[in-house]
């Protein structure tokens, strides 16, 4: 019988959450003004944590390409309610997971200078929200997923509130009301969901992912439980009009909180619609398919819109955020294969370009203490390489072809517009207010003369800067070039998911919850021999 | 029944009260061992957990309601479960008594005496199965809390809060008591069995009935400080000392949460009662009123022990939820909300002890801006409480709601249960407002006059990592309770 610390000892998901967790220990017994030795822990802690991703992806990645389903030894942990400790890996999870791996070095990189204080602290809040956000992408006990997603709230609100700007701490409190707001009905939603399991199912408690799976409800159920499910994910996402926190949280957030907030936490709202919201409750999904795509496509719009007349960077980088995840919702409400494969691939896309584009406002910062438009002018002669950098996240993020967003919003479109029709026709305007937008706070900033005179010295990125800044550069050029590669993993896995989806929308109604017949051991086995 | 005297089912109670004499004793005749009663009075405590350990058969799982004097006190592992949370709640707050009564110079053996017979009355109360020994359990208790209340007799706000404290609570008492025997008067008995029985043979359309249990349930009802008979507990908190009202505000509410259960099982007994849904609805009132009234009134407070006045009314609020619909399987969820609460409480209790040096002023939520850093450890365990009380995971105060939300929606509460979920993000927004003063603002005053010992620090530290760790591995917590309440 395996145990927890035997998991965590050994090449499995357990030590991929929970390494960040290990090694925030000794954070809390550095002194306050231990700064540099914590930040070059941290650095290695994160280094070390990058190298267990890489290793777990090489000993599970398939020949052909493919990321099959791996699960970690399941432990029991709640006995008394069948709550159980169960951690696995598949191709929708498997590229987030990799994605906030490889972007926590990036982020202590980008904080090196503009975090001054408790950097100790920093360091821990880092690691405890990159366990929350792993373990939340991994879980597949409900009951587990709800905890680990409630786990990210509490460092997010510290980095928010400890670091941020002027108005840091409504920020933080509107970030973890918003939040908490949802997830609190999601998890009557939940206790619902188990316990219905528990009365069907001879009084035995299951809160696991595939139990419930099981659940077969009637339509007037199904609707209740999906708007629990949907608002908690479309408040994360943040779907209009549940935006309103955040461009206040991107906006007072440190650099590094920017980028985790936009490179993960968001992707937890829509990895959420796509493992939990659509295949639990099809019916419902069905049924409010018409207000989502409503909503999804104002986003879109709005977004961009909204981004157009900031005047500031990190705002502008912000709302262009909810246009993105805009797309990224359209994809999935396709219910279409391309659509799925290109919302999972703008989901990482989206994390690398804005990821890049807030260290990149964030190296500003540090420099002259501003983010205003008008502050700027002409840096492309006194900081060539910054301009360099600026014109290539932005054009990634607009969408230019042989960069990475351009396949997934190209997959996106195509697909969404093979079952959507016109909702897709109206979200391609998004595609040209992204140019307009970014390409205005290009311009704006590295183009024309230098007009005011502090910024005739600044100095141009540092190696550290730089070191930050090129593997986000380079994986955009190569999904931009080879997209397949970062396809294939999640393939097979969406079509299956969206098969099973699809059937399930087309079964009729029932007049009562009852439970479909377990998936046995043999049925797996035969379908994977079909493989 | 033969008459059946078995002294040794006493021995908790009978632990305690003799300790709380060798310490008066003591006071009396050797007062420089002064610093040592906190010890004693703590090792009483845990010698007493070690007597109802031993009296309760806990190995008997049939048979197992054990009692003396002629059955009027009960020894099962319900009680023991209880008796466990109500000593758990004495020694912290014994723990973190210590500094405060040296601060401010009161250090007497008074205070340890008092304290431990009021577990006595806890105890008591909660293994009574008759209402008169209730009754008796009740003023042994209140009599002890008053006194404890005013026992910073130097400055006035103390004296306050136990006037208001007193008046209000020699009061419910004579409604107890009037209660008691309206109840006597109309069912022949005293014994909640009895109770039970004689409504379940008559339909229950006893005025005389219905009259006395509703002045029982107000009164125990402000004993747990249940909206709407929750008035005095904020002045009172506020004025008492704050390590006593680490046990006022937990402890007393576990033993009544116990006897409101047995009252509200008697009405309901044999399922048949027409009017038993009136006493759910009733209940269901209380419950979303503490609900509400807890959680914004709360939401205004500046004065941290205030606030967790007010927070308490709410918590009791969500405590009530396991209790719309009484039956056996409702005493899990309320035992771990118990555990968790006194947890939770008691720990942020402890450091506000800790951190304010003058009882008589406010104890203003600002003034503990920028002090995480200034008090890594006492920060932290305040930090950890305050997310607990808020319900985060992996904290005891999710499990606690996690187990009484699930039972709400297993008893087809719903509703309920989205009220309570609803209100309880009300609270995260002031509990977070006490940990965005300790890390996010910068500091506005000089620690002075503090006197932060080892005990206090233990205190916190039992506190917040019970808080932590039960959160985490729950599993054998939860067995236990199961086994405990499963048995009749």
């Amino acid at each position: 019988m395996e145990t927890f610390f035997g998991l965590l000892a050994g090449n499995t998901l357990t030590r991929l959450v929970f390494f960040p967790t290990v090694a925030a220990v000794p954070l809390f017994f550095f002194t306050k003004t231990a700064s540099k030795a914590a930040k070059i822990y941290v650095l290695i802690a994160s280094l070390i944590e990058l190298a267990f991703g890489v290793l777990y992806l090489a000993a599970h990645l398939g020949r052909d390409g493919g990321f099959p389903l791996v699960h970690d030894t399941v432990l029991s942990w709640i006995s008394g309610y069948g709550v159980k400790y169960d951690l696995a890996m598949d191709g929708i999870s498997m590229p987030l997971v990799l994605l906030g791996i490889f972007l926590l070095p990036l982020v202590i990189l980008g904080s090196w200078r503009g975090i001054t204080e408790h950097w100790p602290m920093f360091g821990a809040s880092l690691l405890l929200l990159s366990t929350g956000v792993l373990g939340a992408l991994l879980a597949y006990d409900l009951f587990l997923f709800y905890v680990f997603w409630e786990v990210m709230l509490v460092p997010m609100y510290l980095l928010i509130g400890i670091w941020g700007g002027e108005r840091k701490i409504y920020a933080a409190v509107k970030f973890f009301l918003f939040t908490m707001a949802g997830s609190l009905l999601m998890l009557v939603a939940i206790l619902w969901m188990a316990w219905t399991f528990q009365r069907l199912n001879g009084g035995v408690w299951s809160f696991a992912y595939d139990d419930l799976l099981r659940l077969n409800l009637p339509l007037h159920q199904q609707v209740w439980l999906f708007a629990a499910f949907a608002l908690t994910f479309a408040i994360k996402v943040p779907m209009f009009p549940f935006h309103t926190w955040l461009p206040d949280a991107h906006v007072e957030a440190p650099t590094g909180g920017s980028v985790i907030l936009a490179g993960i936490l968001l992707k937890l709202g829509t990895y959420g619609f796509l493992r939990f919201a659509l295949p639990l409750f099809p019916h419902a999904s069905e049924v409010a398919r018409p207000l989502l795509l409503a909503l999804a496509v104002t986003g879109i719009l709005y977004g961009a819109l909204v981004a157009w007349v900031q005047v500031d960077m990190k705002k502008l980088v912000a709302y262009s955020s909810i246009a993105h995840l805009g797309f990224v919702m359209l994809g999935l409400l396709a219910a279409d294969v391309v659509a799925w494969q290109g919302s999972l691939l703008q989901m990482v896309n989206h994390g690398l370009s804005t990821g890049a584009l807030f260290l990149l406002v964030g190296m500003l910062y540090d420099r002259r203490h501003t983010k205003k438009f008008d502050e700027f002018g002409g840096l492309a002669r006194v900081m060539p390489i910054f301009a360099f950098f600026l014109v290539f996240a932005s054009l990634a993020s607009v969408g230019l072809p042989a960069l990475n967003g351009f396949v997934g919003e190209f997959m996106i479109l195509t697909g969404s517009f093979r079952t959507l029709g016109w909702p897709a026709a109206v979200a391609t305007f998004g595609v040209v207010l992204a140019a307009i937008y970014l390409l205005k706070m290009i311009q704006l900033t590295i183009w024309g003369p230098i007009t005011k005179d502090e910024n005739r010295k600044l100095a141009d990125l540092s190696f550290r800067e730089i070191a930050a800044l090129v593997p986000l550069c380079v994986l955009m050029l190569w999904i931009g070039v080879a997209p397949n590669t970062f396809l294939q993993p999640s393939r097979q896995t969406l079509e299956t998911v969206l098969a099973q989806y699809r059937q399930r929308v087309d079964e009729p109604d029932v007049r009562q919850a009852s439970l479909r017949p377990a998936t046995t051991g043999a049925e797996v086995a035969a379908t994977e021999a079909g493989r | 029944m033969s008459t059946h005297f078995d002294w040794m089912l006493l021995l908790p109670e009978l632990v305690l009260t003799a300790a709380g004499v060798v310490i008066l004793l003591l006071e009396a005749i050797a007062p420089s061992l002064r610093r040592s009663f906190t010890a004693l009075a703590v090792l009483a405590t845990l010698g007493a957990g070690y007597a109802a350990y031993y009296v309760t058969p806990l190995h008997h799982v049939v048979a197992s309601r054990a009692g003396t004097f002629n059955g009027l006190i009960e020894t099962s592992p319900l009680t023991f479960a209880f008796t466990l949370v109500v000593l758990l709640s004495t020694v912290l707050s014994l723990l973190a008594s210590q500094s405060y009564l040296r601060r401010e110079g009161i250090l007497a053996g008074e205070y340890h005496a008092l304290l431990l017979w009021c577990a006595v009355g806890l105890l008591l109360m909660l293994r009574a199965t008759e209402l008169l020994t209730v009754f008796l359990a009740l003023e042994t208790l209140s009599l002890c809390l008053y006194c404890l209340a005013a026992f910073h007799r130097r400055i006035s706000i103390s004296s306050e809060a136990a006037i208001k404290y007193f008046l209000m609570g020699a009061f419910v008492s004579a409604f107890a008591l009037y209660g008691i025997a309206l109840v006597y008067g109309a069912t022949g008995s005293t014994r909640f069995l009895g109770i039970g029985r004689a409504l379940a043979a008559q339909p229950f359309t006893n005025v005389l009935a219905s009259l006395g249990f509703l002045f029982l349930v107000a009164a125990f009802g402000f004993k747990m400080s249940i909206a709407p008979f929750h008035a005095w507990s904020p002045d009172t908190y506020q004025g008492a000392p704050s390590p006593f009202v680490a046990f006022l505000s937990v402890a007393p509410k576990v033993a009544s949460a116990l006897v409101l259960y047995r009252l509200l099982e008697a009405v309901v007994q044999g399922g048949t009662a027409p009017n038993s849904h009136k006493w759910s609805t009733a209940v269901a009132f209380l419950s979303v009123a503490s609900m509400l009234v807890g959680n914004f009134l709360a939401l205004v407070q500046r004065d941290v022990k205030r606030m967790l006045a007010y927070s308490g009314v709410a918590h009791m609020g969500y405590l009530l939820l396991a209790l719309v619909v009484v039956d056996r399987a409702s005493l899990m969820p309320v035992l771990v909300y118990l555990l968790a609460y006194v947890l939770m409480n008691a720990g942020a209790f402890t450091v506000v002890s800790l951190l304010y040096s003058r009882p008589g002023e406010q104890h203003l939520i600002a003034d503990l801006a920028g002090w995480g850093y200034r008090y890594p450890l006492l920060g932290g365990c305040l930090a950890v409480c305050m997310l607990s009380l808020g319900g985060i995971p992996p904290t005891l105060g999710f499990l606690g709601k996690y187990v009484v939300f699930l039972n709400a929606v297993g008893d087809g509460l719903v509703g309920l249960a989205v009220i309570g979920v609803l209100a309880s993000l009300v609270g995260v927004f002031y509990y977070l407002r006490v940990v965005y003063y300790l890390y996010m603002k910068p500091e506005t005053r000089q620690p002075e006059g503090l006197l932060i010992d080892v005990w206090g620090r233990t205190a916190a530290v039992l506190a917040a990592l019970g808080t932590l760790a039960l959160g985490l591995w729950p599993t054998g917590l939860l067995q236990w309770l199961m086994q405990a309440t499963a048995v009749k």
